[in-house]
């Protein structure tokens, strides 16, 4: 463990109270790990949302059963279970044409991100293969005019 | 070009909605002018921002968004036609929050945050930390543009002494932060309890919005309830949160994830230690301030806690290292950072035209009403103006409003001459709700606000009009000078700080409630010079603000009108001797409390003078003696001055009292409200009249004035012939070709 502060002197003042808990019996307890201070790592919009439509697709399916509430939350989640297992089959029939267009919004974003992933390479590659053409070496062999 | 913002929420308390308005204050700084859009405004924050869906950028225009956790928004931004730009506030960790519905939207921004990356021209993070998440999410053009508090708003003198008193206790853990699972209050409660041992009284209170019925909350009351001496406080009004740290012993954070920290930089503004979990952008945020600790080692940290309280030196050592970091992170500095930011999205402005040696300057008047109207203030700016005109290629920059109750659009919209002075009106976006708009004021007065009170106070004060702060912020090379009047409503207090290098700032400031609003701040501290009318004024200003800009005493100039008694005597029927008040004739302006003496004093004696009342009206007059006489002519004024016994002064809150000078340009005597400490001063400088503090000393004022009137009146006519028009416009001409010179 470390005391971090410009006003204090942080190891001699962790040496004071561990000497004092010492004294009065007490071990220091153990902490858990370093703090985490490492940003957290992106996250690729493209994958992301595929992955999103795929997993949201089809409405007729239920939402998991959770709550993050206790007590009364608790019989909602029941009362939920008791509506699904007694209507699923409404819930199919009224939701039918939903699932069908979320599929192909689905397929439509598949499509057009797989095409764009393509594009992106495409002009990547293009970049690469033009970069020498602007090499200075290159440059200098052109004219006066041609500048 | 207009720099928006653009933001998901924008509710009460909300930490964002906060980060906005001070963005806000910085553009205004920068001479920038935009408006705060948002996804959900909420209904009491109309006033200060607008629905998404009525954003409409022109191409050249800057659209910062705002981004946290996954919002629609994100997307709208990617194909507005404009410039655009995204402030990163932070994400929580997904993982905290996996098998939640929260996950998805945590997991989604970040989602977004990368998908913009490629279609925004500048990206901002509120730390180094969030600028670090920005470059590995793909964003070029980084800038760090640290959060800041204002720490005049965290001050003990602003609360009640019976707050903090009902506060007073044994030594108290302070933890602030709306209750979520990877701010850690479990840990916080682990320490309380730790500190308990040592110090069985302890108190340990949370402050911060958290949802009642949710699991993590149940589980931390049930703990709460086994430990004893916690208190959730909930969502509180920033009086009681300012109380709150005023009043506690230590802050602690044991947050997991803080992608700025504001809470840290309130409590150093309250000087309360900090004793905070180094995580994520914490230590950079303490900056080596405060006690940052890597681990959670709950006995010392107790430990931790009884040395900060009982250490005198310790705690001293710390608080001082905290001031010293809120000054690395002040608005000043945020402001430098945001300058430098937004330099290369900036057009290139065409230098402006310096105007020659012997061209007249060209200068903006900016007043909230302007024509033939009643108020001091409005007054005081025609007579410069009219005075100023064949010295200055002058334009007024003004509203459309007659009545400053109300707002309401009167004069036409745009360009008019009036007395040989070029008038550029405006119009109001709204109208004023007096009754909803005084119980509102009534909240705020004598408690600490937080800016979005205030600057809710502020639009609905008004007048709001976005016209007229477009063309401050857009015509800015048309003007080498500006002369803003008033400091108490809209058109100054935000347009000044866009032009203020370049300004003179006439506050006509007095000691009322709204004085003490720091969004007013900026009027007194950023323009070249104030004008104050007197050395009250003067005095008011250098106690309330410090760091005040410099200040003159210039006032107004008197003019010596012919006036004939006889000819007011006789167009009006009035008869016999009588004391004479002509203004706003509103309570505010004490005219209730002097038609309560006069009524006393016509109940006492028989020939008790009649009281005459000329002016618009806000209330019901009458009673024995009294004359109303509705407005009059500005002759007839000096006609019925002239003939008077004495004239009424009853507003306990002047700057300078017009009436009196020109009751003194008339050897006529005044009889003045002797609470209003400016009404005192002119009063003793010119020995031309007395104060009344209630009804026997008004009784015993108007006996003085029957036994004195010549006397009083001859000193004040004395006093009068040295404040010339002359001196006063030479003060103007100085300081507006200091300001020019500057420029050249």
């Amino acid at each position: 463990m470390k005391l971090l502060g410009k006003e204090i002197n942080g190891e001699a003042l962790l040496e004071k109270i561990e000497t004092r808990l010492r004294q009065a019996g007490e071990l220091p307890q153990p902490g858990p790990g370093r703090a985490p201070d490492g940003v957290e790592p992106p996250v690729d919009p493209i994958s992301f949302n595929l992955a999103a439509l795929e997993e949201h697709a089809d409405p007729t399916r239920p939402l998991p059963l959770a709550t993050h509430r206790g007590g009364v939350g608790r019989a909602v989640l029941l009362a939920k279970w008791a509506f699904r297992r007694s209507c699923q089959v409404f819930i199919n029939e009224t939701l039918g044409r939903q699932r069908l267009f979320n599929g192909h919004t689905r397929d439509a974003y598949a499509q057009l991100s797989a095409e764009v992933l393509r594009l992106r390479a495409e002009v990547a590659q293009l970049r690469s293969e033009q970069a020498p053409r602007v090499a200075p070496a290159a440059a200098d062999k052109r004219t006066p005019k041609q500048r | 070009m207009r720099v928006h913002q653009l933001l998901p929420t924008f509710l009460p308390g909300d930490a964002t909605g906060q980060s906005a308005l001070h963005f806000g204050l910085l553009l205004r700084r920068l001479g920038l002018h935009g408006q705060i859009y948002a996804g959900e405004v909420a209904p009491q924050l109309r006033a200060l921002a607008s629905p998404a869906s009525e954003l409409r950028p022109q191409a050249e225009d800057l659209v910062l968004y705002h981004h946290g956790i996954a919002s629609g928004l994100s997307s709208r931004l990617l194909h507005l036609p404009c410039r655009r730009g995204v402030i990163f506030h932070n994400i929580s960790p997904y993982p905290t929050y996996r098998g939640t519905a929260l996950a998805g939207a945590l997991l989604g921004g970040r989602a977004q945050l990368a998908a913009m990356a490629p279609h925004v021209q500048l990206a901002i993070g509120v730390s180094d930390f969030n600028s670090r998440e920005l470059k590995a999410a793909g964003y070029s053009n980084v800038h760090t543009v640290p959060l800041f508090v204002e720490e005049a708003r965290f001050t003990r003198e602003q609360l009640s002494a019976a707050r903090l008193r009902r506060l007073q206790g044994p030594p108290t853990l302070l933890a602030v932060s709306r209750v979520m699972p990877h701010k850690r209050f479990e840990d916080v409660l682990r320490l309380h309890s730790e500190h308990r041992r040592r110090v069985p009284d302890a108190r340990l209170w949370i402050v911060g919005g958290y949802e009642p019925g949710s699991a993590y909350f149940r589980g931390l009351e049930r703990q709460a309830r086994a430990l004893g001496g916690v208190e959730f406080w909930g969502k509180v009004s920033f009086a009681q949160l300012v109380a709150a740290y005023r009043s506690a012993s230590v802050f602690v954070s044991m947050s997991e994830h803080e992608g700025f920290g504001v809470p840290l930089l309130e409590a150093m503004a309250a000087q309360l230690p900090v004793l905070a979990f180094a995580a994520a952008a914490v230590p950079e945020t303490l900056g080596g301030s405060g006690i940052g600790f890597t681990e959670k080692r709950y006995n010392v940290l107790a430990e931790l806690v009884v040395e900060l309280c009982q250490d005198a030196g310790l705690r001293q050592r710390v608080l001082e290292g905290q001031r010293r970091r809120l000054q690395e992170l002040s608005p000043e500095v945020a402001l430098q950072r945001l300058r430098t930011a937004l330099a290369p999205l900036l057009p290139t402005v065409p230098a402006r035209k310096r105007p020659a040696k012997k061209t007249r300057p060209r200068v903006a008047m900016v007043v909230q009403r302007y024509g033939e109207l009643s108020g001091g203030a409005e007054l005081l700016a025609r007579m410069v103006a009219q005075r100023m005109a064949p010295h200055w290629q002058l334009t007024v920059l003004t509203t459309c409003a007659r009545d400053h109750l109300s707002w309401k659009n009167e004069f036409p919209e745009g360009e008019q001459r009036e007395g040989g002075v070029r008038v550029l009106r405006f119009p109001t976006r709204r109208t004023r709700e007096l009754a909803s708009f005084n119980s509102f004021s009534r909240r705020l007065y004598g408690h600490p606000n937080e800016r979005a009170a205030e600057e809710r106070w502020l639009a609905e004060q008004g007048p709001d009009s976005p016209g007229l702060l477009e063309h401050l912020a857009d015509a800015q090379d048309q003007y080498d000078g500006y002369v803003f009047f008033t400091y108490l409503y809209q058109p100054t207090a935000l347009g000044l700080p866009l032009v203020a290098d370049r300004s003179i700032v006439v506050p006509t400031a007095h000691d009322e409630a709204p004085f003490n609003f720091e969004v007013f701040r900026d009027v007194h501290e950023r323009p070249r010079v104030l004008f104050c009318s007197t050395p009250e004024e003067e005095a008011l200003i250098q106690r309330r603000f410090v760091n005040h800009a410099r200040t003159r005493i210039v006032g107004a100039g008197v003019e010596f009108p012919d006036a004939d008694a006889e000819r007011f005597r006789a167009r009006h029927g009035v008869q016999g001797p009588y004391l004479f008040y002509v203004g706003r004739l509103e309570p505010g302006k004490g005219i209730d409390q002097l038609l309560e003496h006069h009524q006393t004093l016509t109940r006492r004696y028989a020939d008790a003078p009649q009281l005459v009342l000329a002016g618009a009206s806000g209330m019901t007059l009458h009673g024995a003696r009294v004359r109303y006489l509705g407005r009059i002519e500005e002759q007839d004024k000096h006609d019925a001055i002239a003939g008077a016994l004495g004239v009424v002064v009853p507003s306990r809150y002047e700057s300078l009292s017009l009436l009196a000078l020109e009751a003194f340009a008339q050897g006529t005597p005044v009889l003045a409200n002797g609470a209003s400490e400016v009404l005192v001063g002119q009063l003793e400088r010119s020995g031309g009249g007395v104060t009344y503090l209630d009804t026997d000393s008004f009784i015993q004022g108007v006996r003085l004035l029957g036994e004195q009137r010549q006397a009083l009146g001859a000193r004040g006519l004395k006093f009068a012939r040295l404040h010339t028009w002359e001196r006063v416009v030479q003060a103007y001409r100085e300081e507006l070709e200091r300001i020019v010179e500057r420029g050249r």
